[in-house]
């Protein structure tokens, strides 16, 4: 798979919000048990989530950190040329929630506009995408906000996904620079693995219909209706297996880094057993790897973006740091890019609550 | 097997079905790693979710690893 090089775009600032309600993972116990409760979470490595009210959306989530981010860059809101907005959860079918956020953030009429569906590797997408955007000349400033409220979307009878995902909502700011840092990206696709993490009705190939909303045993034991998120766990990690250690070598490759070089490697945080075995399969040591899985669960999209936020702000905020990020999961879908990043605008994470819904949503 | 499913070791008997000893989604993600860690190979899911015994596992390894 080809690398594709990117130079003269910087990350100037990054910022993530989630829900303040968290959810601890004992309180799963009366549902599926004391011990296996513990010891999914034991393996999962996810010990609390914070999980978004009914009335909070994606959207306010990634508005929030927006605003803030927007505030500490001093970036006129005029100087933005394009939203893009990436998430599996957005606040409606149409319009396109970037186009609601345009509003709220107060964004200028010459601001294009725009919604992108991918979920473990959106926030890889999303660098690659704002990044070749300004790269080419289509755009100046990029505000890149990425979230999801997955939580929504899951089955609480459903033991292999209740007790691993939580909600985040991030912004990251991008800008055209003069210097002549490079950024290497490698993107991969393979379709015929759609079902293995897919809700197959709610969309428009099976409508919403009563029976599509009633509970009922899958083969593999769980409870959950057809709207809700189906995961094959087990294929998801052969399909990891086949495609991150390899996505990961060719990009320090072409970014001609050592593994010692990298100051950190920012995985999507798929859950942690998965994670760990990764890393000695990849020979990448843990202490590199920063995690946020314990305290946030898999926040989909955010994951990378929340982890950079939860570990390494402060870092940011002071120096350069040579940056590995890998996302992988739904579609199948998987994206990884070496780039360098700092000092940069970088508040800790945010917790907001339900006054962060949008108050004028019909 | 039985460090596997949290278990004493010596309680998973070759012939027990794999169900009545806890295992689950994670038990096949858990097999996988052991595969790809100890024999370097990568277990197909579809193939791992049928078997039912402790046996049929090692008679998966057996076809993939020889």
């Amino acid at each position: 798979m080809a690398i594709k090089t990117i130079t003269g775009v910087r990350i100037a600032g990054l910022a993530t919000a989630v829900p303040e309600e968290k959810v601890n993972a004992a309180s799963s116990g009366s549902r599926f048990g004391e011990e296996d409760a513990q010891k999914t979470a034991r393996s999962i490595g996810v010990t609390e989530r914070h999980v978004a009210a009914s009335e909070v959306c994606s959207s306010d989530l990634c508005y929030t950190a927006a605003t803030r981010l927007l505030e500490e860059l001093d970036w006129s809101r005029d100087s933005i040329d394009t939203l893009i907005f990436v998430t599996q959860t957005p606040d409606y079918v149409l319009p396109a929630t970037s186009c609601v956020l345009h509003a709220r953030l107060g964004l200028g009429a010459g601001c294009g506009a725009f919604d992108v569906n991918q979920g473990c590797s959106g926030y890889v997408y999303g660098l690659w995408l704002a990044a070749s955007l300004i790269a080419g000349g289509g755009s100046g400033r990029i505000l890149l906000l990425v979230g999801d409220t997955v939580t929504k979307l899951t089955s609480p009878d459903d033991r292999s996904v209740a007790m691993l995902f939580g909600d985040a909502g991030t912004a990251t700011a991008l800008e055209r620079t003069g210097d002549s840092a490079q950024m290497f990206y490698e993107l991969g696709t393979d379709g015929s693995g759609s079902e293995h993490l897919i809700i197959p009705a709610g969309g428009f190939r099976q409508r919403h219909t009563q029976t599509t909303a009633v509970p009922i045993k899958g083969v593999d034991g769980n409870v959950r209706n057809a709207e809700q998120i189906r995961m094959n766990g087990g294929e998801i990690f052969a399909f990891t297996l086949a495609k991150v250690p390899r996505m990961v070598e060719s990009v320090l490759q072409a970014a001609n880094w050592q593994r010692d070089e990298v100051d950190s490697f920012v995985f999507h945080q798929a859950n942690r057993f998965m994670l760990q075995h990764l890393m000695k399969k990849m020979q990448v040591s843990l202490d590199r790897t920063p995690m946020s899985l314990d305290q946030y669960g898999n926040t989909s999209s955010a994951s990378i973006p929340l982890t950079m936020s939860h570990v390494l702000s402060e870092r940011l905020r002071r120096e350069e740091m040579k940056l590995l990020l890998a996302g992988f999961g739904v579609g199948l879908s998987w994206a990884g890019v070496a780039l360098r990043c700092g000092p940069i605008v970088a508040p800790a994470v945010m917790y907001v609550g339900t006054e962060a819904a949008n108050s004028s949503k019909r | 097997m039985d460090e596997l499913l949290e278990l004493e070791p010596g309680t998973v008997q070759p012939d027990d079905l794999l169900e009545g000893h806890g295992w689950s989604s994670l038990s096949v993600v858990g097999f996988m790693a052991f595969a790809d860690e100890h024999f370097g190979v990568v277990v197909a899911p579809a193939k791992l979710t049928k078997c039912e015994t402790a046996n049929d596992l090692a008679a998966l390894l057996d076809g993939k690893v020889s």
